[in-house]
C-alpha cells in the first residue's frame, strides 16, 4: 500500500543517506559488566590515586628544584602552565603600545612644540595641552612653542597610537613597554608632563632615534630664523 | 604528682599541640597545594616575608652550630659499650650532611652561577652523583667500623674525632648556606606555607557574623566542642617511646634534680631498668586508651549537630543531621574493626598495642582486612571525601557550618584538619607500628631473622628515643598526605550508598574479621610452640620486607627527584615565537 520503498532499499540505493531512526526497534545498550573489581571500587581507586600522585609529585619536584617548564614553550606535555605574575612575565611584542612618554632633545628639553596635533587626533580626547611661549631671549621664542601643561588621562586612553602617528616632531611615543599600574585612586591615572618626560624606552633612553634639526643646523639651511622675513 | 612530672606534662602537651595545630595548618596548605599541583596550577604561593639577611644568617649559622654541638661535645666521653655506635653515628651524620650539602650546592650553582672557585669545583659533578657517592659511603661505614680493631674504637678519641667531624660538617654547611643568602633582604616564601598562616590571620580579622535568629550560645560553643574533641583525643596517643631517668633518692617519684640522670643504655624490650623512673612520650598513659579515644571522638558529633541546629538555616540543619547520622553509623564499624587487633594485643592501652607491634609485626600484616575497614570508616568519621556529605558543596553549600564566618569558621576548619591529623596518627599507632621502626629495639639495631643475627649495633637510649619520635612524626605526615591524595581523587558518594556501605558492607566484614581472628588465635594456641616460632620468623620477614622496601623506596625517591627533567620545546604560535626570541618567560625589565 505504501508508496515509499523499504528502508533497507533506500539505504542501498543512496548509501550517502543516513538510516532513519526507527523507534519501534529500540537499540539494546548492553548492561555494563559489574565485576568484583568494579563493585569493590578498589582498582579504579588505586588507578585514580596513582594519577593524582604522579601529577602532584612531578609538579612538586619541578617547582622544588627550580625545573619548572617554561609555561609558553614547554607546556605541551603537561606541567604547570601558570605564569607567576609579577615574578614571571611574558615579554611584550616589539610594537606593543604601552604608556606614553615625551621624548627629549639633546639638551634635555622636551621635543614637543605644542602644535596640538595629538590632542586633535585623539579619539578618546584624553590629551590636554596648554601651549606657552619660550621666555624672552630664548632662541626658540617666536619660532616654536612648548606645552606648559601636557596631561594624559590614562583611564580614558584607548592606546590606539593615533597621537604617535599624528606627532610631526616625534615628541610622543608609546614604546615604554609598560602598562599602567593598578593605583588606589583615579587622580593617580592623570599623567603629567614631567612624569612622562621621565619615562624611557625599553633600552633606557629618553631620546628618540630620529634626528632633530635645531635652528642654525647647516645641514638644513632652510630651518633658520633668517628666513622669517620672507 | 611532683613538680617535675607537672613540668614534663606541660611540655608534652605543648609538643603535641604544637605538632597537631601546626600540622593542621600545614595540611591545609598541603591540601590546597595538592589540589593545585595535580591540576597543573601553582597554588597558594603569594605570602612573602622579606627578612633582613643578616639576622637570618645569624639564625641559620646559630642553628647549625646548635645542632652540631652535641656531636662535637658529647662524643668525646662516650659511655662504655657505646663507642662503636658513636663512631658509626658520627661518620654517618658527617656523610649525610656532606652529600646533601654538596648536592644542594651543585644544584644551586648550576642554576645561579658560581661565586668562587669552590663553587665551580663542586658544580662540576652533577648533583645526583653526590647522592650515589653518599649512599656508597653510608653502606661502607657499617662494615668498616666493625672491621676496625677494638683498640681503635674503644679509645675515647675515636668516637670523639668522628663526632667532631660531624660537627664540622654541620656547622660548615650552616655557615656556607648563610654566606649564600643575598645581601640586603631575603624573601621567605617557605614553599607557600606562609600562605596558610596569612589565611589564619585573615580569618580572625574578618567580621564575625551570626544569623539573626540563631541560638547564640549554642552557635558559639559548637565550633569549640568540635575542635576540643579533636585535640583532647591526642592525649592518649604515644608519639615516642619512653625516657628513663635514674631514681637517685629511691622514692619512686620523679624529682626535678633527677632530670639530669638520663639512662645511657636500656635493654632491648625498651622497658626502664629497676630504680629508674619512666617518662612515656604520651600525655596520659591510661589503661582505657582506645576507649577514651572513642568516647571523646563521639562528642565531636555534638559539635556538628549543635552547629546545624543553632544556625537557624535549612542547609545547616540538613548538614548537621547528615553529619550526626553518618558519624554514629560509622562509629560502629570503626569500633568493631579494631576488635581483632585488640584480641591479638590483649589490651586497649595504645602504648602496649604499639609495643606488641614492636615485638611482633606491624598491625597491617596481622590484620590487613581490619586496616582497610578501619581506614574507610575513619575517613567517613572525619567527614572527608568521598564521604563528605555533611558538607556537600553541590547540595548544601558548606553543610553544618554554612552560617559561620571568621574565627568560628576557622575553629571548625582547624578542628576538622586536627581530627584528620589525629586519625592518621591513630591509624599509624594501630596498624603501622606507631613509633617503631623495623629491627630498631630499645638498645639499638638488631637485624635478625628467627635466631640468626645478621647485624647488631648498640645505640644509646637518647638516640633511640629521638629516632622513635621522628619515625612517628614522619609516618603520621606520610599518612596525612595519603589521605589528601584520596581526597583529590575520589568523587562523593550518594547518601544511600554511604549508609549501605556502612551498614551492609563494613559492619558484616568487621564481624567476619573478628571471627576469623578468633579462630586463627585458637588454632595457633592449639598448634604449640613450633607454630609460634614459625609465626615469629614470618613476623621477622615482614619486618625485613618493610626495611628493604623503605630503603629501596627512599633511594628510588631521591634518584627520581634528581633525574634531569625531559624537555620538549615547541615554538609554533606567534606568542611562542616572541617568547622564544626573548629567551623564554623570564623576569623582565618591564615594570607593572
Amino acid at each position: 500500500m505504501s508508496t515509499t520503498a523499504p528502508e533497507s532499499e533506500l539505504s542501498q540505493n543512496k548509501p550517502w543517506t543516513k538510516r532513519a531512526v526507527r523507534y519501534d526497534e529500540p537499540a539494546v545498550i548492553p548492561r555494563p559488566k559489574r565485576t568484583a573489581g568494579v563493585q569493590t571500587y578498589i582498582p579504579a581507586w588505586a588507578k585514580g590515586t596513582g594519577i593524582t600522585m604522579k601529577n602532584f609529585f612531578v609538579n612538586f619536584k619541578e617547582r622544588l628544584l627550580g625545573q619548572k617548564r617554561d609555561p609558553v614553550l614547554e607546556n605541551y606535555d603537561g606541567g604547570i602552565t601558570t605564569l607567576e605574575y609579577p615574578e614571571e612575565k611574558r615579554p611584550y611584542p616589539e610594537r606593543f603600545r604601552g604608556l606614553h612618554r615625551l621624548t627629549v632633545r639633546d639638551d634635555g628639553s622636551m621635543r614637543c612644540v605644542a602644535c596640538l596635533c595629538c590632542s586633535t587626533a585623539c579619539p578618546a580626547q584624553c590629551i590636554h595641552i596648554v601651549p606657552g611661549e619660550y621666555p624672552e631671549g630664548d632662541p626658540r621664542r617666536g619660532y616654536e612653542k612648548y606645552p606648559t601643561e601636557f596631561v594624559i588621562d590614562e583611564l580614558r586612553c584607548i592606546f590606539c597610537g593615533f597621537c604617535v602617528e599624528a606627532c610631526p616632531c616625534d615628541a610622543i611615543r608609546m614604546d615604554t613597554g609598560m602598562h599602567p599600574v593598578p593605583y588606589d585612586s583615579r587622580d593617580q591615572f592623570i599623567y603629567r608632563r614631567d612624569l612622562m618626560m621621565g619615562f624611557t624606552d625599553r633600552d633606557g633612553s629618553r631620546r628618540s632615534e630620529n634626528e632633530r634639526h635645531e635652528p642654525g643646523d647647516p645641514s638644513h639651511p632652510g630651518v633658520t630664523r633668517k628666513h622669517d622675513k620672507h | 604528682m611532683t613538680l617535675a612530672d607537672l613540668l614534663l606534662t606541660i611540655l608534652k602537651i605543648a609538643i603535641i599541640l604544637g605538632f597537631i595545630l601546626n600540622f593542621a595548618g600545614l595540611s591545609v596548605w598541603a591540601d590546597r597545594r595538592q589540589s593545585a599541583l595535580l591540576q597543573h596550577r601553582v597554588g597558594p604561593n603569594r605570602a612573602v616575608v622579606k627578612v633582613p639577611s643578616n639576622p637570618l644568617r645569624l639564625v641559620i649559622a646559630g642553628a647549625a652550630v646548635a645542632i652540631g654541638a652535641p656531636f662535637g661535645f658529647f662524643f668525646w666521653n662516650a659511655a662504655p659499650g657505646l663507642e662503636q655506635a658513636r663512631m658509626t653515628t658520627g661518620l654517618e651524620v658527617a656523610i649525610l650532611v656532606g652529600w646533601f650539602w654538596m648536592l644542594l650546592l651543585s644544584n644551586h650553582v648550576r642554576k645561579h652561577g658560581a661565586d668562587n672557585g669552590f663553587d665551580e669545583l663542586v658544580s662540576r659533578v652533577p648533583p645526583r652523583n653526590y647522592f650515589y657517592a653518599g649512599l656508597a659511603g653510608h653502606l661502607l661505614v657499617l662494615p668498616l667500623v666493625r672491621a676496625l680493631p677494638a683498640e681503635v674504637w674503644a679509645t675515647q678519641w675515636a668516637p670523639g674525632v668522628c663526632g667532631t667531624l660531624a660537627f664540622i660538617m654541620i656547622a660548615g654547611a650552616g655557615f656556607y648556606a648563610a654566606s649564600k643568602l643575598p645581601d640586603g633582604k631575603t624573601e621567605l616564601r617557605l614553599a607557600g606555607t606562609l600562605h596558610a598562616a596569612a589565611d589564619t590571620v585573615k580569618a580572625f580579622m574578618k567580621e564575625d557574623l551570626a544569623p539573626k535568629r540563631a541560638d547564640l550560645l549554642l552557635y558559639s560553643i559548637a565550633p569549640i566542642i568540635s575542635m576540643t574533641a579533636a585535640l583532647v583525643t591526642v592525649a592518649v596517643v604515644p608519639f615516642g617511646s619512653s625516657l628513663c631517668f635514674k631514681d637517685t633518692n629511691l622514692d619512686g617519684a620523679l624529682d626535678l634534680h633527677e632530670l639530669g640522670g638520663l639512662a645511657n643504655v636500656i635493654d632491648a624490650s625498651g622497658a626502664c631498668p629497676a630504680n629508674y623512673n619512666t617518662v612515656p612520650f604520651m600525655i596520659a598513659d591510661i589503661d582505657m586508651g582506645l576507649l577514651f579515644v572513642f568516647a571523646i571522638a563521639g562528642t565531636g558529633i555534638i559539635g556538628a549537630a549543635l552547629a546545624g541546629w543553632a544556625s537557624d538555616s535549612k542547609p545547616a540543619l540538613l548538614g548537621g543531621l547528615r553529619a550526626t547520622s553518618q558519624m554514629v553509623s560509622y562509629e560502629v564499624a570503626l569500633g568493631l574493626a579494631i576488635v581483632g587487633m585488640l584480641m591479638l594485643c590483649g589490651t586497649v592501652n595504645l602504648r602496649e598495642i604499639v609495643d606488641w607491634q614492636g615485638r611482633n609485626t606491624w598491625g597491617i600484616f596481622a590484620q590487613p582486612l581490619a586496616f582497610f575497614l578501619f581506614f574507610a570508616a575513619a575517613v567517613a568519621e572525619t567527614k572527608r571525601i568521598p564521604f563528605d556529605l555533611p558538607e556537600g558543596e553541590s547540595e548544601l553549600g558548606a553543610g553544618y557550618f554554612i552560617e559561620y564566618s571568621g574565627g568560628k569558621w576557622l575553629l571548625f576548619m582547624v578542628g576538622e584538619y586536627a581530627e584528620f591529623v589525629f586519625s592518621s596518627a591513630l591509624i599509624v599507632t594501630l596498624f603501622f607500628g606507631g613509633y617503631h621502626l623495623p629491627f630498631l629495639q630499645g638498645d639499638g639495631l638488631h637485624i635478625a631473622f628467627g635466631d640468626s643475627v645478621l647485624y647488631e649495633l648498640k645505640m644509646s637510649h637518647l638516640s633511640v628515643t629521638i629516632i622513635h619520635f621522628l619515625a612517628f612524626c614522619t609516618k603520621t605526615i606520610g599518612f596525612v598526605f595519603f589521605h589528601l591524595f584520596i581526597r583529590w581523587t575520589l568523587p562523593r558518594f550518594r547518601y544511600d550508598q554511604l549508609m549501605k556501605l556502612g551498614w551492609t558492607k563494613l559492619l558484616p566484614l568487621t564481624l567476619v574479621n573478628i571471627m576469623v581472628t578468633g579462630a586463627i588465635m585458637l588454632a595457633v594456641d592449639a598448634g604449640g610452640p613450633q607454630v609460634v616460632k614459625g609465626l615469629d620468623l614470618v613476623a621477622d620477614i615482614t619486618q625485613g620486607l618493610l626495611a628493604i622496601g623503605g630503603l629501596l623506596g627512599s633511594i628510588a625517591m631521591v634518584t627520581w627527584l634528581l633525574e634531569p627533567p625531559k624537555r620538549q620545546r615547541i615554538v609554533v604560535s606567534t606568542s611562542a615565537k616572541l617568547v622564544d626570541a626573548a629567551g623564554g618567560v623570564k623576569p623582565s625589565r618591564m615594570q607593572a
